[in-house]
């Protein structure tokens, strides 16, 4: 298990770049310390911890959503620690894709609205979409294999395996750089899971987008170009 | 970057518009019930605020285009409420030789002589002569009307307010005894003198509607024979001995005057109450009328302070039911912030949702109060006697109605600070759990 799973290749700057990443809840708890990496473009990391050894925290860090307590990321280039918080909500809409364990998508939208909201939120994923973006939702949707009866469906009808997907074509839309998913496939079946799995890849893939994958399932790790393991926290 | 800011801004408030509206609608269930109750307290607040502004209107129309009221010396309140409101008694009468005197006067137009003290079944009796019907005025300028019948004519005849009429079920040539005196029950009746009906007023929804109407030669025909307070058996008169008797009062209790020219109101106030022959009070209605009110909206500016607060508590408890939504809306706003989403942007759906119930339930209870109006006002002038109609609102009303979003989107401001402050702290997942 190598620190830096690849090193920037020359010219384009590295998708994430991590060093020296701490982070502390509060001051009586110990602190978290994360491997330095870096991950090029297009690539796919698959971090593996079990339980209580910061996965989340760590994707929370590299959306800019928490800020740590110590050390550097710089994600495409971009060191986004300085920035303000106003900075990083725009960094992370036009730049990042997320997908949840579970409850991924707002319940009172339709599939469609879930899966166009990033290009709602970020004039550059609209901008990306080179097509309306209902139309590019539609054909997202359609190569997860979501039938198009449940495209104006509220989402809360559907199954946790559509909800998933449906997920991940939001993350998709508009060919975001980076995909942080957070045990995304954890509630499926391992059929779903796999199906789930190669589909996200596959067509992360074909968009050179980078995806950093965070599961307590070892099993997934041969999916994925690059693996790490996040250590336990000392108790 | 500037630039793409400048043009973030409009469209980020377009889809927190979107996403407000949409939410709104997926917790309709529990919202339409806040909303239920925050409409029904603005009806209240709206609808009182209408009928104080009617009924002040209604009020202070009581009478109209008479220029003084002319008593014996009392305080000007006195004065008002026992000649127009028929509440309270005379302090003294006036002797007739000052009505005639009155007459004389140039400066003044008509008079009307009002000798009261009387009553019929609770109401008060009121002797009066023709100027009263050429003269008397009310709401803006209408003159009196009669529903039916005919103005008195001939000695005991009398003419019945609308109010009168209907709750005694009289009609014309009833058959009627007027008692002495005042109250509702009175052991001394003229009954030697029983008047026949000849008319029935329209309502007008002042106290006009109450009283019954005599000519003053009546009056002082009916109290023949009552010097000492009491009828003496054998001087009461008949209707035939009425004829040939000169019927001329000593005394009458007030004089509605109109003046030719108005300008010189004040002067003739001052000279009337300067009268030498005997102490005189001159007022203005529209002055004591506007005094007299102000007495009594205490009570209707209290009554307006419990709306308010009812409708601040239907508000409280529409930040309650948001607070308590706000637990279930954890996930989605976690979603909301990962896509990019601002804590600025969650804050204002919190405001937008606010807003948007607020304007619904003013929209709501401004067309259930318009629908109240116009199904009850005509029920409300018949049985009361109070005019109430359908019309635009005034700049007040309006502005009471508009304070209703914006305290709501003040009191929204708590919840969209909480969310405001919680998702700022939001990361993956739930916070405190790595």
């Amino acid at each position: 298990m190598t620190s830096h799973s690849e090193s920037a290749s020359q010219g384009a700057p590295a998708a994430l770049d991590v060093t020296d990443l701490t982070f502390r809840w509060d001051k009586h708890q110990p602190a978290l310390t994360f491997p330095d990496l870096c991950l090029s473009q297009g690539k796919h990391l698959f971090l593996h911890g079990p339980s209580g050894s910061g996965k989340s925290t760590f994707l929370s860090l590299m959306a800019g959503m928490l800020p740590p307590t110590g050390g550097k990321i710089r994600l495409l280039g971009t060191d986004i620690l300085p920035l303000s918080a106003g900075k990083r909500d725009g960094f992370r809409a036009d730049h990042i894709g997320v997908i949840f364990q579970q409850f991924n998508l707002v319940p009172y939208l339709t599939a469609e609205a879930n899966v166009t909201l990033p290009c709602r939120l970020s004039s550059r994923r609209r901008a990306a979409t080179d097509e309306a973006p209902a139309r590019a939702a539609q054909r997202l949707l359609t190569a997860l294999a979501i039938p198009q009866s449940h495209w104006k469906r509220k989402v809360t009808q559907l199954s946790i395996g559509q909800q998933q997907r449906i997920a991940a074509a939001r993350a998709l839309i508009g060919s975001p750089e980076i995909i942080l998913a957070d045990e995304p496939t954890s509630a499926l079946d391992s059929d779903n899971r796999d199906r789930f799995i190669n589909l996200l890849l596959t067509m992360a893939e074909a968009r050179n987008t980078s995806v950093l994958f965070v599961s307590h399932d070892r099993s997934l790790a041969q999916h994925f170009h690059h693996q790490l393991q996040l250590r336990e926290v000392p108790v | 970057m500037k630039a793409r800011l400048g043009l973030a801004l409009p469209r980020s408030l377009s889809l927190a518009i979107s996403l407000a509206t949409a939410s709104l609608w997926h917790r309709r269930k529990v919202l339409a019930l806040v909303c239920l109750t925050l409409t029904l307290s603005v009806t209240l607040l709206l609808g009182i605020q209408y009928l104080r502004t009617d009924v002040k209107q209604s009020f202070t129309s009581t009478i109209s285009d008479t220029d003084l009221i002319v008593g014996a010396r009392s305080g000007q309140i006195n004065l008002l409420l026992y000649t127009v409101f028929h509440i309270g008694d005379a302090t003294n009468n006036i002797r007739w030789s000052t009505f005639q005197d009155l007459q004389q006067d140039t400066r003044i137009d008509w008079l009307i002589p009002v000798s009261l003290g009387d009553s019929y079944k609770g109401f008060r009796v009121v002797g009066t002569d023709k100027g009263f019907e050429d003269h008397f005025r009310f709401g803006r300028g209408q003159p009196l009307k009669l529903a039916n019948g005919q103005w008195f004519d001939g000695v005991f005849d009398v003419v019945l307010g609308a109010t009168v009429a209907r709750t005694l079920n009289h009609a014309v040539d009833d058959r009627i005894i007027l008692s002495h005196g005042g109250g509702r029950t009175s052991f001394s009746n003229h009954k030697d003198t029983p008047f026949t009906v000849t008319g029935i007023l329209e309502a007008t929804g002042t106290p006009v509607d109450q009283a019954v109407y005599i000519s003053l030669q009546s009056m002082t025909a009916m109290h023949v024979g009552w010097e000492s307070g009491v009828a003496i058996p054998g001087r009461t008169i008949t209707p035939e001995q009425a004829e040939s008797r000169d019927l001329t009062p000593n005394a009458i209790t007030a004089v509605f005057a109109g003046l030719d020219r108005k300008i010189l109101t004040f002067r003739v106030q001052r000279d009337l109450n300067q009268y030498t022959g005997e102490p005189l009070s001159a007022i203005l209605p529209g002055v004591a009328l506007s005094e007299l009110w102000r007495l009594m909206s205490q009570f209707e500016r209290a009554l307006l302070a419990i709306t308010g607060f009812v409708v601040i508590t239907s508000l409280i408890g529409l930040i309650a039911v948001l607070l308590t939504l706000q637990t279930q809306r954890a996930h989605e706003i976690a979603i909301l912030r990962a896509t990019g989403a601002s804590p600025g942007l969650i804050a204002s759906l919190y405001v937008i949702e606010c807003l948007a119930l607020a304007v619904a339930a003013c929209l709501i209870s401004l067309a259930l109060s318009a629908v109240a109006v116009s199904i009850l006002s005509p029920w409300l002038l018949t049985q009361y006697g109070v005019q109430i109609q359908l019309r635009a609102l005034n700049a007040e009303e309006w502005g009471l109605l508009g304070s209703v979003p914006l305290a709501a989107m003040l009191v929204a401001l708590v919840p969209a600070f909480s969310a405001w402050r919680q998702s700022r702290l939001q990361g993956f997942g739930n916070p405190g759990e790595s």
